[in-house]
């Protein structure tokens, strides 16, 4: 018999002195019943308190958010209109009708009016996120550094943030305004930086009279955020980062941003969601017919519905809507699953 | 102490259930006073109406409630004033025909009514009609805006009538030399008029002065403002049994490019394109306009000091004249104003009517007019007042030369869809959006047509 190595006795040790499991007490099916009864009753037991808690919220969000979730599904498939839409879910049933108009009915009016505004929410929902994450980040950087007034200066940068979206879209529509506007006032009249005054209510430039005003208002809560996320980092990273040699802009790239990551993962998700679904600022500054530039997909829904008593299609645009977003948070989960993990 | 708040929790959450089942209200609200009487019987004393009007001068509710307070004296039923917006009246009353939860009496647009009758939310008042004289105290055309197209019922009566007009400066027509009398007279003189004002005063006591402006997309009354020119021309909006729209005809397409080819030729301001009604009328009071096409309310303004938007060289200096003729030899205008309608969920449809038939009294026509600008509805009163003095004069004559639109339930919408093609079409003109020319401006009327033919194909089934 060859001398046990130090590792086969660990592993006899291990093996042999493990204390064998103590008997069930009863290990028929009547018995495991009865165990798992008494496991639930005691879970309920110390758990009610909590589901009694959020079940107001639960029921609220039922009633508010699913039901008419479904409501709006099954309406989709109705053939609402002048003449039906007061029988509301009695209207005649239409089937794929509603879908087919306007994704592959090219005669029909709807279709490339569905198509231009959808193609105005992602050309809206990019520049309006892109612009508030980018600006808030660097604004955040900037608030962050010690100077003199620095509360003063953050609170003031917050101010957009506590105006209600129908305030911001009056008060930027009269900015607009081409001839009095103090946009064009100063663009032309006190710096001359352009020579002719710009048309920003109308044509092309519309969209970008609704994107700036909502980065405005968006900006001082992704900074807020930002602002939160740097001043929990370690500051030894950076001077151990700095003593290495490396200058501003690594220190950004290399461990600002990736330790942001989470935070600006949680942002993109809400601000293009948040974009996606932007009714207020077009429709109080432009109108119901904010025009083929900024027609966005809710102010299409909104008019196609309650304008012209196009429910049936606006319920199908509105569920075609939510599908996209589904897709997006899906796409989104995906490429920052890691950082979920990471800060769980 | 927990489980007191666990029961306390519990009862949050039956009390949101309540909450939101109440808010559904209950469907036997809807019948159970739709039932009217053409019987005159005795008026319930204390019992109170409550009457939607919309923002008709600048104190509606106030002078509205000035107006009742004699039916509140006659008769002893209280009148609630209650003032929606014209932004979300439409939603607002068909909401309400729908659901049964709304006033006993609502102001609406005439050319809403055909689409709030169809609703079925509305009484039929033809038993009624005989108290106020029936149609015979109307003029057809206003007559007819109570009607819905082929059902034998009268669901509105006419409350007051406005029509378009042009505005001018008087003393900018002076300084441009320009004789008031022919200066709008026909397309020609119209455009003439404009150039003279551009060419020559620019300014009119130092302050820049636009020769024309008129409001955009964002007017809910755009397609009033457009149709006018379309009409001079021969055109319509609807083929004449109301089937198919004819919006892209060459006779529309003609209107459409004369008022487009103002912008081009820089006599209409186009920064008023980016305006809405109410700022553009704030423009004229204002002294930025020298000519404007509006309704008679601003004429009742005039001598309003509490209506403050008016400049005072503004104020003095109001000129009104009737529509200019077109190709067709005719200067049509709209010819519009608000009826009343009574909702069949009223639980007091005798005091109802009755304050209706207060309303359309013809002193209290007059009186109410006066107090708005607007015209009476009912022919005796209507032409009093036009015969006020010139500038009344120049609106009685539009009212005669007035059009309307077909009392169909779908107009409404094709009228949206007119005004979306139309404001594209006029920014095109002013240099936004795609180029204006000659085929776009039929490619967007032939959009327009296509979506109305849509709208109008619309059935039950």
């Amino acid at each position: 018999m060859s001398t046990p190595t130090l590792t086969d006795i660990d592993v006899e040790v291990t093996v042999t002195d493990r204390p064998d499991p103590p008997p069930p007490r009863g290990s028929g099916p009547i018995a495991r019943r009865r165990r798992r009864g008494r496991a639930r009753r005691r879970t309920w037991r110390t758990s009610r308190f909590a589901y009694a808690l959020i079940a107001p919220a639960v029921v609220f969000m039922v009633l508010v958010h699913l039901l008419p979730a479904i409501g709006g599904l099954i309406l989709s498939f109705k053939n609402l209109n002048t003449f039906t839409f007061s029988q509301l879910y009695g209207a005649p049933w239409a089937g794929l009708q509603n879908y087919r108009a306007i994704l592959f009915d090219g005669s029909n009016p709807l279709h490339s009016g569905f198509f231009g505004a959808v193609e105005n929410t992602v050309v809206y929902t990019f520049w309006t996120v892109g612009l508030t994450l980018s600006g808030g980040l660097a604004v955040a950087l900037l608030v962050k550094r010690p100077m003199r007034g620095q509360k003063v200066v953050r609170a003031l940068m917050l101010t957009p943030w506590i105006v209600p979206s129908y305030v911001v879209a009056v008060l930027w529509g009269f900015m607009w305004q081409s001839d009095v506007g103090i946009v064009n006032k100063v663009l032309v009249d006190y710096t001359h930086v352009l020579s002719d005054r710009p048309v920003w209510l109308l044509g092309p430039h519309t969209m970008w009279a609704i994107i700036i005003p909502s980065v405005w208002r968006g900006l001082p809560f992704a900074m807020l955020i930002f602002l939160a996320g740097l001043q929990a980092m370690p500051k030894d990273l950076y001077d151990a980062a700095a003593i290495d040699g490396a200058g501003a802009f690594r220190r950004f790239r290399y461990i600002t941003l990736p330790l942001m990551r989470p935070l600006i993962a949680i942002q993109l998700l809400f601000g293009v969601i948040y974009s996606a679904y932007q009714f207020a600022i077009p429709y109080v500054m432009l109108g119901s017919n904010p025009g083929p530039d900024a027609d966005l997909m809710m102010t299409l829904i909104v008019r196609q519905s309650f304008s012209n008593n196009l429910f049936g299609f606006g319920a199908a645009a509105s569920t075609l809507l939510m599908l996209g977003m589904l897709v997006w948070v899906a796409v989104w989960y995906r490429a920052f699953r890691r950082d979920l993990e990471a800060t769980s | 102490m927990r489980s007191k708040l666990t029961v306390v929790a519990w009862i949050a959450t039956a009390a949101v259930g309540l909450i939101v089942a109440a808010c559904g209200g209950s469907s036997g609200d809807k019948t159970t006073s739709s039932a009217q009487s053409s019987q005159p019987a005795a008026l319930q004393k204390g019992s109170t109406i409550r009457l939607w009007v919309m923002n008709n001068g600048p104190q509606p509710v106030q002078d509205t409630k000035r107006i009742v307070q004699g039916f509140e004296r006659q008769t002893g039923v209280n009148v609630d004033v209650e003032l929606v917006g014209w932004d979300v009246q439409f939603d607002r009353i068909r909401n309400a025909a729908v659901s049964g939860g709304g006033p006993d009496v609502t102001q609406a647009g005439t050319t809403q009514v055909p689409f709030f009758a169809a609703l079925n939310g509305f009484s039929d008042l033809n038993g009624r009609i005989k108290d106020i004289g029936g149609k015979g105290a109307y003029a057809p055309g206003i007559w007819q805006t109570t009607q819905l197209a082929g059902q034998n019922g009268t669901f509105a009566i006419p409350w007051f009538t406005e029509a378009r007009a042009i505005y001018y400066r008087k003393d900018v027509l002076e300084k441009a030399g320009i004789d008031p009398a022919t200066a709008f007279k026909d397309w020609d003189s119209f455009q003439q008029t404009l150039q003279t004002i551009k060419d020559k005063v620019p300014t009119i006591d130092g302050k820049p002065i636009a020769p024309f402006g008129s409001p955009g997309k964002k007017a809910f009354d755009l397609v009033h403002h457009v149709m006018p020119f379309v009409w001079d021309a021969g055109g319509a909006e609807l083929s004449s049994d109301d089937k198919k729209s004819t919006i892209d005809s060459p006779q529309a397409e003609e209107g459409v490019n004369f008022m487009a080819g103002l912008i081009q030729k820089g006599l209409y301001d186009k920064s008023m394109l980016e305006r809405d009604g109410t700022q553009v009328e704030n423009q004229f009071k204002g002294g930025r306009l020298a000519v404007w096409i509006g309704g008679p309310w601003v004429l009742g303004s005039v001598g309003r000091t509490d209506d403050t938007t008016w400049v005072s060289d503004a104020r003095k200096n109001v000129g009104v004249a009737p529509m200019p003729a077109g190709p067709s030899g005719k200067g049509f205008t709209f010819v519009g104003g608000s009826n009343l309608m009574m909702l069949k969920s009223t639980k007091h449809p005798n005091e109802a009517w009755a304050l209706m038939k207060y309303l359309s009294g013809d002193a209290v026509q007059k009186e109410y007019a006066n107090l708005m600008g607007m015209f009476p509805a009912r022919l005796v009163p209507q032409k009093q007042v036009g015969e006020t003095d010139p500038d009344h004069r120049a609106f009685y004559s539009a009212i005669q030369q007035g059009r309307t639109y077909a009392p169909i339930p779908q107009w409404a919408q094709i009228e949206n869809a007119y005004k979306n093609r139309l404001g594209a079409i006029l920014d095109s003109a002013a240099g936004q959006g795609k180029p204006y020319n000659q085929s776009s401006l039929a490619a967007q009327l032939h959009d327009a047509a296509q979506e109305a033919d849509s709208l109008l194909s619309q059935t039950t089934g």
